[in-house]
């Protein structure tokens, strides 16, 4: 049983580092986030470089060698190991770049969102008053358009191009950042320390940025991982509706709406990117849960 | 002598523990938390149980209702009440003794009850459960009693009311009638005035002597502090780390203790009349003068949607601080000391009055004259954990104060460093992060963070409090000796009474956001005029006989809101020397022939204030 009183508040154990480091110390000694991350890392790796070294260019049509099935069925060639599409493409290509394009799309936006959506939410938690009404009432408005309806306007009026994709998610999903930001920082205003560097005669800017954004970001920023996911989710959608990079550039979304039609006699042409998205976006769920898990334990060991 | 007949009732011992062993057991290793401890109590009777925080004292409470919970267990011993043995009764069993024949009164009276339901109701429940053959009207029937025998204002509506809507010291109270309407013959009070401020403590204190004289139940009364349990108890049981290390008379180990540990804990407690050598007078030039400062919070009255209330946080305030001076500002919790130190560390402004530094009128100065003003007056802060960022190394935050005044950072540095040899933190902990220091080393971080800006003043907001007594003790020391080498100034805001009686030269007593009375160290408690500062003294434990003894001085009742004062003298509705004209004069603070001053218009010792009211200014 603990002591009573104030004196069970003193002196807990020494723990050794900062929150944020045991956090992420503990999330690393767990298996799924290595699993996660060995299978990412694999993943990444293969995507950036094989496509550099290959000679096979994954927009090059060639009939002779069309609907080839993948590697242990009857009648697959070298160096087609998951086959080819209705136009001769190769299959493995064509997913390596439709995972390039996924990874770019989604790791970029939630940076974006990240710096966007924490800058404002901190301002607006920390600084209060107005500038906290007017952001708050920005992420209301921003909440209160779908992002599919937003896709379509924007990706529909001007070309779907990667910075045009970029924005538009993260047009959608910073404002998720803002709140959740501005809620933590609201709390950290009135703490101790903040208090502390105030009689010393810090200003605002150097509290916000020197102490509390150290002090707030990193937990949510392991949380983002899970983001990314979504957003290679969302970038496939887009894809898939016509809304993303378009044909003849691979990616996940437009590969698999072409192959729709194919489904019954070549399956594998849309199964292949469909696999790729679900053993990527798998590994960063392992190390996001896994993150999560071990920022709770640390926050509920602290409460 | 007469044999005893085979009816007669059971032996003078209630409750006998018998070599109790309670060990923790974790990870295939045990340490021992209760080491053979044996204690007797007899009907009636009131122990006391002394001990430091983790000696075992509430470990031992909870053995004796068998509620140890894992991974501590019961390795050996009995507990013996009414005759039969605590720890080998069934479930069923110690239903009947458990919050039945013993009752328990915590630390935390508010988190004790259910927050949404009426605590009458919570109570009847609590009761019908111990005690099934009682009908749900009788049941309310004596839980109003008892709620009026606990002098809570009119029971029949309070029943009805939810855990909010009382005060600490109110809850403390309903908490005591759940303890004691089931009739114990045992109840077990864990720390119980620890939350209350010290005039509520007293009362709490004195209700629980009389109900032990008119129920005749015994008190198993546990508490960190020797002078809180010669308040109550006969005897007293010193427990250090799991063993009795002394038990007897409180009154002789007050006086004659004979066990080292016991010894080193009575003369910790420091005398507050008895020997006490008078603080010179400090004629310094006046570093900080406060004139007639006022802050009001405007808040929302509760279920309306646009009337507002007006919370007077502090009223027309005024004193100085002379330079080299230790300044004591005391009160209890609401009266206003908490925002009077942010309007004098200037983290909020006063709506009403002027703050002037070295003679300079703080809201007059810009924005780059106000940021050098700034290193020269320092707040220090209560809790050593929350006020240091989490991810600085030690030297680095040292520097901060530096860097933000625009030193280079080699010079930060050096300065830095020679700041961690001052206030005796090792050149090793310069790289480590805060993480792991004690309580002290931490205070010693944010002492040399004020240190390296050269201040003129140090605010210590109850910097001290959260310290242990050795602690305590070595910052104390550290003060002082940089007052002698630097010549600070320091306000002590404090509730503890008996640090400030050792350390400042002057002293201001705050009730509803006014400084009732304003005095040197010697007057203030030799002597105190104003009413209420004789009832703050009275309430003080304290092992030496109390000047101001509590039959004649102690208040009843509780602060009224500072959202409706009364009309007059503020403090008039619990004042024992109210008169007629109280109500009509609101007075100021008077100063006297002797250079003292009190808010009062009848103020004991006889003499009348030297100036008219008005003319008050408080130096």
């Amino acid at each position: 049983m603990a002591e009573t009183g104030a004196a069970a508040a003193v002196r807990p154990a020494p723990r050794g580092a900062t929150p944020s480091r045991r956090m992420l110390r503990l999330a690393v000694s767990r298996a799924d986030f290595r699993i996660g991350l060995a299978g990412f890392l694999l993943l990444v790796a293969i995507a950036l470089l094989l496509p550099l070294v290959s000679p096979i260019n994954p927009t090059k049509i060639a009939y002779q060698v069309k609907l080839l099935p993948p590697f242990p069925a009857e009648g697959w060639q070298w160096p087609h190991v998951l086959g080819t599409d209705q136009l001769g493409r190769d299959v493995f290509m064509r997913c390596l770049v439709g995972l390039r394009y996924s990874l770019l799309i989604g790791i970029t936006t939630v940076l974006l969102m990240f710096v966007v959506g924490s800058a404002l939410g901190l301002y607006a938690g920390f600084r209060g008053g107005w500038a906290d009404a007017v952001i708050m009432r920005l992420t209301d408005a921003q909440l209160s358009i779908p992002m599919i309806i937003l896709a379509i306007t924007i990706l529909g009026v001007s070309r779907p191009t990667v910075p045009a994709i970029i924005l538009v998610l993260g047009l959608s999903g910073w404002p998720l950042y803002a709140r959740v930001v501005r809620a933590v920082a609201l709390g950290e205003r009135t703490r101790g320390y903040v208090l502390g560097e105030r009689v010393l005669g810090a200003s605002d800017w150097r509290i916000m940025l020197l102490f509390v954004a150290p002090a707030i970001l990193p937990p949510i920023a392991f949380v983002a991982v899970l983001d990314v996911a979504r957003m290679m989710i969302y970038e496939a959608i887009l894809g898939f509706l016509g809304l993303g990079v378009q044909p003849p550039t691979p990616t996940f979304g437009n590969v698999i709406a072409d192959a729709r039609k194919y489904l019954l006699n070549a399956w594998w042409i849309a199964t292949m990117p469909g696999l790729f998205l679900l053993v990527t976006l798998t590994c960063l769920n392992l190390m996001g849960s896994a993150l999560e898990r071990a920022r709770n334990a640390v926050l509920q060991g602290e409460a | 002598m007469a044999a005893p007949g085979p009816a007669d009732p059971p032996p003078a011992s209630l409750l006998a523990v018998e070599n109790l062993h309670v060990r923790l057991e974790r990870g295939g290793r045990t340490r021992p938390i209760l080491d053979g401890v044996s204690l007797a109590l007899a009907r009636r009777e009131v122990l006391a149980l002394v001990g430091e925080a983790g000696s075992g004292k509430s470990v031992l409470a909870r053995a004796i209702v068998n509620a140890v919970p894992p991974p501590l267990r019961v390795a050996a011993g009995r507990v013996l009440f009414e005759g039969k043995d605590v720890l080998a009764l069934g479930e069923r069993a110690l239903k009947s003794v458990r919050g039945n024949r013993i009752g328990f009164i915590g630390a935390n009276p508010m988190g004790s009850l259910d927050p949404r339901l009426a605590i009458g109701e919570q109570i009847v429940h609590k009761l019908r459960s111990v005690q099934p053959g009682l009908s749900r009207a009788e049941a309310r029937e004596r839980v109003l009693a008892m709620m009026a025998r606990v002098a809570l204002p009119s029971p029949a509506a309070r029943f009805h009311e939810a855990p909010f809507q009382f005060s600490g010291g109110m809850m403390q109270r309903v908490m005591i009638v759940d303890a004691l309407v089931s009739e114990p013959a045992l109840v077990i009070a864990d720390n119980i005035t620890q939350p209350l401020d010290v005039t509520v403590a007293a009362q709490i204190i004195r209700l629980i002597d009389s109900l032990r004289e008119s129920l005749g139940t015994a008190f198993l009364f546990i508490s960190s502090s020797l002078p809180v349990v010669a308040q109550i108890a006969e005897r007293a049981l010193v427990l250090q780390e799991g063993r009795v290390v002394e038990e007897g008379r409180v009154a002789a180990i007050a006086a004659a203790p004979r066990e080292a540990y016991t010894r080193m804990l009575v003369a910790r407690i420091p005398p507050i009349w008895k020997g006490v050598a008078p603080l010179p007078k400090v004629e310094g030039a006046p570093v900080l003068e406060v004139a007639n400062a006022v802050r009001t919070y405007v808040v929302r009255r509760r279920g309306t949607f646009n009337a507002k209330n007006q919370v007077k946080a502090v009223r027309d305030v005024s004193f100085a601080v002379r330079a080299g001076e230790n300044f004591g500002l005391v009160g209890e919790s609401g009266c206003g000391k908490s925002t009077l130190t942010r309007l004098l560390a200037w983290l909020e402004r006063p709506d009403g009055g002027r703050i002037a530094f070295l003679g300079r009128d703080l809201a007059a100065l810009g924005a780059a004259e106000f940021k050098a003003m700034r290193r020269t007056f320092q707040l220090l802060l209560q809790d050593p954990y929350g006020s240091l960022p989490a991810n600085m190394p030690v030297q680095r935050m040292i520097e901060e104060p530096l860097r933000i005044h625009g030193h280079g950072s080699a010079d930060a540095a050096r300065l830095a460093q020679a700041a961690m040899a001052e206030v005796g933190l090792e050149p090793e902990l310069a790289t480590s992060l805060p993480v792991g220091l004690s309580a002290g080393q931490r205070q010693r971080i944010n002492i040399a963070r004020a240190l390296v800006l050269k201040p003129r003043l140090l605010i210590l907001d109850e910097t001290l409090s959260a310290l242990d007594q050795v602690e305590q003790a070595e910052l104390l020391e550290l003060f002082l000796r940089l007052q002698a080498e630097h010549g600070f100034s320091y306000i002590f805001i404090s509730h503890d009474l008996a640090l400030v009686r050792r350390v400042c030269h002057r002293i201001a007593v705050m009730y509803l956001g006014r400084i009732v009375e304003l005095a040197d160290n010697a007057t203030l408690f030799e002597a105190p005029r104003h009413p209420y500062t004789r009832a703050l003294l009275s309430a003080m434990p304290t092992l030496e006989a109390n000047r101001f003894p509590r039959e004649e001085y102690l208040l009843d009742g509780e602060p009224p809101s500072p959202i409706d004062l009364p009309r007059g003298c503020a403090f008039r509705s619990r004042c024992p020397r109210a008169a007629a004209d109280c109500a009509a004069t609101d007075p100021r603070l008077a100063p006297f022939a002797d250079g003292n001053a009190a808010a009062c218009l009848h103020p004991h010792g006889g003499d009348a204030p030297a100036r008219t009211p008005e003319a008050a200014d408080g130096r």
